[in-house]
């Protein structure tokens, strides 16, 4: 058999066993060990799934992956987004669908805490939903900004995503997660423009908060809440700066960003035994799922590298198809999209990426520009029907008013929005590309 | 189901439980080494023991944690299809597809006691300044594996108890 035909029963293979819906991490070990001891059996093949366990050691940057998790946990279990949300409630009321402009600005300050979506998506469920029903939003408009601003956290450093993009491109963690802020503040900003323009153009999607109400909020509580913004920047800053001035390396930042949002829970008195419970309970049980698939897919990509089925592929592309290598990126994309909507997101972080990634690096392109494609379209495949992380976890926090079918049609225009936003970063590198430029070049 | 099946399952989920509980601290043991390792970096001569140590733990964090996140079910499932299943068909299914993670598993297992063996034998250590011995890493590994391993035949005896149409 010819590499690509190994290679593309490898991933029939796969499909096959994983539509099984038996756990993905066992599914893709299997069809790597099974290939493995084919191909290679009698030359230490069966050694080629353990020897993926110390190469997931050695990579030093994984520690980050428990840390923000529990990070996260510890936000979103202890409430402490809150005072956050009134914050932004109170000083955002007065502009037409303010609550919502609010709610992605929230959504923001939480990504920069946290390096998953999920935490961003309970926080936004629990204590955003209610408040934008209750003012009479429109739901369309509620759950689409909900799942499109908790989408930010994977792309808003730190990002867990990127973490493990960085892993397979072997590439620098801190040099990705700079070039995430500068697309994740656009695409913020992109959110925050089309909500203004809907709700300015048909008000009742997002009526403003009456002058009566205002009114009872008086300025000294304004300045009060004011101060409930400065605790998302004093753990991003305890957690940044001693990075960022080279006191610390990335996994011991990560470390003290765990430690500041624990410690901000206790001294808020919201450290109970049942949050530090389930936050660490929920880590490790995350953690695991996170490793072990990766442990599965480093085995899966390795027969891939083995198999030099990235040149085979790339021969195809440019030689056979007569592609240039923007239009291969291009379909790289497109494909990517299309898998988003069948394949579940945690399988095409771990088995596009070792396929995509060397296809990149040989098309010449910046692993570290792509990474920042990577990720949104990562978050656009977490929105898109039928699979979408985001998808079912406002299904499951949703009030019971807000059916499936209005979960799907909420994230049609905020998916646009995205989809602009990627193409802008295809046809302008410097958006994501300015900031480490910039940082590193000293 | 005979006896010793349902004793089986219970002993190693108590069992599973146990170490999985344990393995869950393991994380602020490394938030601890961690710090230490940017303290002395600062303030005192730099540890050359934290990076390693850090590194033993995670892997120990998720080798020994790994069956008990099995048991919380939170492994990630394709569940297109599944999800639209009877309890009994996803019993059967999971029945037959769980013997392709068992096999897996197995195969790893396989390598993991391989290079144990072989880092008892030679005494093998881990390039760099502290050159920790790596036996003690690997043997948790074997341990974790096998853990999982006892927990993925656990999971298969309660599938085949559902498809009786009992509970175990």
């Amino acid at each position: 058999m010819t590499p690509n035909l190994i290679a593309a029963s490898m991933f029939g293979a796969m499909l096959v066993l994983l539509f099984s819906g038996q756990r993905m991490f066992g599914m893709i070990g299997f069809v790597a060990v099974v290939a493995a001891l084919m191909l290679w059996g009698d030359r230490g093949g069966y050694d080629l799934a353990f020897a993926q366990s110390i190469k997931l050691m050695s990579w030093f940057p994984l520690m980050t992956l428990p840390m923000f998790i529990f990070m996260g946990y510890v936000l979103s279990e202890s409430r402490l987004a809150d005072d956050l949300y009134r914050m932004f409630h109170v000083w955002f009321g007065p502009v037409p669908g303010g609550l919502a402009i609010g709610t992605i600005f929230l959504m923001v300050l939480i990504s920069a805490m946290n390096g998953l979506s999920v935490a961003g998506m309970a926080i936004g469920a629990t204590i955003a939903l209610p408040e934008l029903l209750r003012r009479n939003y429109d739901k369309l408009m509620v759950t689409g900004v909900i799942q499109a601003g908790s989408s930010l956290g994977i792309l808003i450093p730190p990002s867990v995503v990127l973490v493990l993009y960085a892993m397979i491109a072997r590439q620098p963690v801190g040099k990705l997660w700079l070039a995430g802020v500068l697309p994740g503040l656009m695409m913020a900003g992109m959110f925050i423009f089309y909500i203004w323009i809907r709700c300015k153009i048909t008000p009742s999607l997002g009526p403003a908060l009456s002058s009566e109400e205002r009114a009872q909020v008086t300025r000294a509580e304004k300045l009060r809440l004011l101060s409930a913004g400065l605790l998302p920047f004093a753990i991003f800053l305890a957690m940044m700066v001693p990075f960022v001035t080279g006191y610390v390396r990335l996994v011991e930042s990560s470390v003290i960003g765990a430690l500041a949002a624990t410690l901000a829970a206790i001294v808020k008195g919201r450290m109970t035994w049942t949050v530090f419970e389930t936050a660490s309970r929920q880590t490790l049980a995350i953690s695991c799922m996170f490793l072990w698939i990766i442990l599965a897919a480093l085995a899966f990509g390795a027969i891939f590298d083995g198999l030099r089925a990235v040149d085979a592929l790339k021969a195809l592309f440019l030689e056979d198809l007569g592609l240039n290598r923007w239009h291969v990126l291009i379909l790289m994309q497109l494909t990517f999209l299309l898998m988003g909507t069948f394949l579940d997101d945690t399988a095409m972080l771990v088995i596009v990426a070792p396929l995509y990634v060397p296809l990149v690096d040989a098309l010449g392109f910046n692993l570290i520009w792509y990474g920042v494609l990577y990720t949104i379209t990562t978050q656009i495949a977490y929105m898109t029907p039928p699979f979408g992380y985001n998808l079912f976890l406002m299904r499951a926090m949703a009030p019971p008013e807000i059916t499936l079918r209005d979960i799907y049609r909420s994230i049609i225009p905020f998916v646009g929005v995205m989809v602009l936003a990627l193409a802008l970063v295809i046809a302008f590198p410097q958006i994501a590309m300015w900031l480490p430029d910039t940082l590193y070049k000293q | 189901m005979p006896e010793w099946i349902k004793k089986y399952v219970r002993f190693t989920e108590a069992l599973n439980y146990r170490v999985g509980r344990f393995a869950m601290y393991l994380l602020f043991v490394l938030m601890g080494v961690m710090l230490w390792s940017s303290f002395s970096r600062t303030a005192l001569t730099p540890a050359i023991w934290t990076d390693e140590t850090g590194q033993f733990l995670l892997l120990g964090y998720f080798m020994l944690g790994g069956a008990y996140s099995l048991q919380l079910d939170s492994a990630v499932r394709m569940d297109l299809f599944y999800s639209r299943w009877s309890d009994r068909t996803k019993a059967f299914v999971d029945v037959i597809t769980i013997l392709a993670l068992v096999f897996y598993l197995g195969v790893l297992l396989y390598g993991a006691v391989e290079s144990t063996a072989y880092a008892i034998e030679y005494g093998e250590r881990r390039r760099g300044l502290w050159r920790p011995y790596m036996w003690p890493v690997k043997t948790v590994m074997c341990i974790g594996i096998t853990l999982m391993i006892l927990q993925s035949t656990a999971i298969f005896f309660k599938d085949l108890a559902k498809l009786w149409g009992k509970e175990l």
